[in-house]
């Protein structure tokens, strides 16, 4: 008998149990829509994409959604693009590309105007959301091919505390005839690199990108562009004014006798060591990297830097853009699964958090955040920047065969193997016979 | 069953002419599967890149591949940039495997006698053969750097100014030449003091017999008796400085300008940067082409048949 009661009450008890089961997993089921899927994301590496990774569990927490996420260095990220991009292997979901990239993979991508609308996240990212100098940014042909997700320009960073101290302001007036402030513009700029500039005490006073690579071309970019001179017109001519060139190039040979031993062949690690090390004054940066400069773990400036508007030359201000956008290739087979993932790394809520995590946001509303811009000071010049002086490099499918060009006559010029005339006149030379041949193909 | 089919095929590869009718078709058949991956992953990329070669290929368009024969590689010799590789790469070559065979030869023969620690020496000296070239390559540049390299602070210590080793186009063909020697001269060592060490006594008993002084014994015996030896290193370094890529990449990526631009970074530029595939397939095979001409030449003109 009492063995009887024994298994019935059992039985009740798993009942019961499996019911419950039933009713909170189907609740489940119905939070997470997604449960089972899997998405491919292809990124670059640095610290904003650090933090989407770090944060990217709540997501699939919310949904459901496996979010694998491949990283790499941005030269290995544009080849592994090419391979699955082209080939249409369909591996990846969602593929990040840096804006110069954008005209040569387009016909890939997915507009962003047909791309799905979110059945988890609040709604699909409004555009408007976005400056518009970064918006651009993902423009080609007519339509946007991705979401813009990082806002990126190549922004002026120099030493405030310098700039603010008595003794200097008082040295700098008598020798120069005007108040020391954040440079605004070239001639100032070249004035203060001077000023600063002691090598036995290891100050420059600028810190140069010419390393061979695509970082010297947009250096050069920003230069030419706050001379007024641009490459190609929107009908890829090339409209290069080749004195005003000269004169940037002058100008550009003046203030690099300001700048460290490493001069000629500064990248990424040199001008971070010089910034950190509180070597040099002044130099151009991406916001990614400054979040290294500002972080007192890493560098002896953190809390010592200005970020002016850049200097304004006889062109105007330049601040070269490299927006990177989530891009949706045609062939992927998630793709209101990779639209969520979008949405939610581009929403205000998730950005808030990826922030302190160490995104560079794009969102207006986070760029503008008093709070935010409280610890994230370079978020202002960023914003300002885009709207007032955003410059993308020309775009057109073979734009890295012109970037080409412009590496070597830079390089040149720099180095003083070549006369700026001959070098500007050569290099517009060739990217005409790029340009000719990209026309006849 | 199995001896029927057997029989079959040994009969087709005999009429064929790829069997003799004394051979038996069971090693081979063992042999098959090795010699069909063999094929697949040696032959299969040489015969598609040389195909490729032929067509225009940009790899970012979606038209696809157009057959256009010979006109990559007419492109590639109108093109002054390719030129310009060729004349590095034929001086990089001739000038790293030069100055390899004559440190080489020079530390072959001097620790070619016994003395204490000759092992511990022989070893230590190998040590940079075995470091990866992209190792090398990014340790130099960090060496050369002008503001917190080893070489500039040495060179700081004599009361001299730092020099920008890799931002002029001389001093970084020179720098990059250094790196190479420094890490490949004990190949060249390492060959030749084999050699050498298993040279026979009798000529060098007669030279001295003759009353003939070091340098004619160096002269006339053991470097005669070495050729084979020092023309087989050659070629293997020839072939192997051709394909120096890595560690030019880390250390200038063809910069300042084009002043390292060597032809495996042109090619990697032309396949990688800019995806003309068909383009840069041409210009592998030109390479190809060079080091078969002077391996050639080299096997010819030193070796008696």
């Amino acid at each position: 008998m009492l063995f009887r009661k024994s298994i019935i009450f059992s039985l009740t008890l798993l009942m019961i149990l499996g019911s419950m089961f039933l009713v909170f997993g189907s609740v489940s089921a119905q939070d997470k829509p997604y449960e089972g899927t899997k998405i491919n994301v292809l990124v670059w590496r640095d610290a904003h994409t650090k933090a989407v990774k770090e944060r990217v569990s709540e997501f699939e927490e919310m949904t459901g959604i496996d979010v694998v996420i491949d990283d790499l260095p941005t030269q290995s990220l544009t080849q592994k693009m090419a391979m699955n991009v082209t080939t249409e292997t369909g591996k990846y979901d969602l593929v990040a590309v840096d804006e110069p990239y954008v005209p040569q993979f387009a016909e890939y991508f997915l507009d962003y105007k047909d791309w799905p609308a979110p059945k988890v996240m609040d709604g699909k990212i409004q555009l408007s959301e976005i400056p518009e100098g970064a918006v651009t940014a993902a423009a080609w042909n007519n339509s946007i091919k991705g979401l813009p997700i990082n806002a990126n320009a190549y922004i002026m960073i120099y030493r405030k505390d310098l700039v603010e101290n008595k003794e200097n302001q008082k040295a700098f007036k008598d020798e120069y005839g005007y108040e020391l402030q954040a440079p605004d513009t070239l001639e100032q700029l070249n004035d203060m690199a001077e000023f600063f500039y002691n090598p036995d005490e290891m100050m420059y006073g600028y810190a140069p990108f010419t390393v061979k690579s695509e970082g010297a071309t947009v250096e050069a970019m920003w230069l030419f562009k706050s001379f007024g001179v641009d490459i190609l017109d929107q009908n890829l001519n090339v409209v290069l004014d080749v004195d005003k060139a000269v004169a940037a190039l002058d100008y550009y040979k003046k203030i690099l006798e300001f700048g460290p031993p490493s001069k000629l062949s500064m990248g990424h690690p040199e001008t971070i060591q010089n910034v950190n090390a509180g070597n040099v004054f002044a130099t151009l940066q991406w916001p990614a990297i400054i979040a290294g400069h500002e972080n007192p773990k890493e560098s002896r400036v953190a809390g010592k830097l200005g970020y002016p508007l850049n200097p304004e030359g006889p062109g105007g201000r330049a601040a070269i853009t490299g927006v990177w956008s989530l891009t949706m290739p045609k062939v992927s087979e998630n793709k209101q699964a990779a639209a969520e993932f979008a949405y939610w790394w581009g929403s205000y809520e998730s950005g808030k958090e990826l922030v302190e995590a160490g995104m560079s946001p794009i969102r207006k509303d986070l760029l503008t955040d008093p709070m935010l811009q409280k610890d994230h000071p370079w978020y202002k010049s960023v914003l300002a920047n885009l709207d007032k002086a955003a410059v993308h490099r020309p775009r057109f499918p073979e734009y890295m065969k012109v970037s080409d060009k412009v590496q070597l006559y830079f390089a040149k010029v720099i180095n003083n193997e070549m006369e700026p005339r001959k070098a500007m006149t050569e290099m517009k030379s060739e990217i005409e016979n790029i340009i000719e041949e990209y026309k006849n193909d | 069953m199995i001896k029927k089919l057997k029989n079959t095929i040994e009969g087709s590869l005999i009429k064929w002419g790829f069997l003799e009718k004394k051979d038996d078709i069971i090693p081979y058949a063992f042999l098959a599967p090795a010699l069909i991956i063999l094929g697949g992953i040696l032959f299969f990329p040489l015969v598609y890149s040389f195909v490729l070669s032929f067509f225009n290929w940009n790899m970012t368009q979606s038209g696809g591949a157009e057959f256009v024969f010979l006109d990559n590689f007419i492109k590639l010799f109108g093109n002054g940039a390719f030129w310009h590789s060729v004349r590095l790469q034929v001086l990089f070559v001739a000038i790293s495997v030069f100055l390899e065979l004559l440190i080489g030869l020079g530390v072959a023969m001097l620790l070619n006698h016994n003395f204490a620690g000759e092992h511990v020496v022989r070893a230590l000296l190998l040590l940079p053969v075995f470091i990866l070239p992209v190792v090398s390559g990014l340790t130099f540049r960090f060496m050369y750097d002008p503001q917190y390299g080893a070489i500039n602070w040495l060179i700081g210590l004599f009361g001299f100014n730092p020099v920008p080793f890799l931002s002029k186009s001389t001093f970084a063909f020179v720098a990059i030449i250094i790196q190479d020697v420094w890490r490949m001269w004990p190949f060249m060592f390492m060959i030749l003091y084999a050699s050498l060490s298993s040279l026979p006594e009798s000529p060098y008993e007669a030279a001295a017999i003759s009353g003939a002084t070091k340098w004619q014994v160096f002269r006339h015996v053991t470097l005669p008796m070495l050729k084979p030896s020092i023309v087989i290193a050659v070629i293997l370094r020839i072939v192997n400085a051709l394909k120096a890529f890595s560690e030019i990449y880390v250390m200038t990526n063809g910069g300042p300008g084009d002043a390292t631009s060597i032809m495996s970074i042109f090619i990697y530029k032309n396949a990688f940067d800019f995806y003309e595939m068909g383009y840069s397939a041409a210009a592998s095979y030109v390479l190809v082409a060079i080091a078969l001409a002077f391996s050639i030449y080299l096997v010819k003109t030193q070796f008696e048949f």
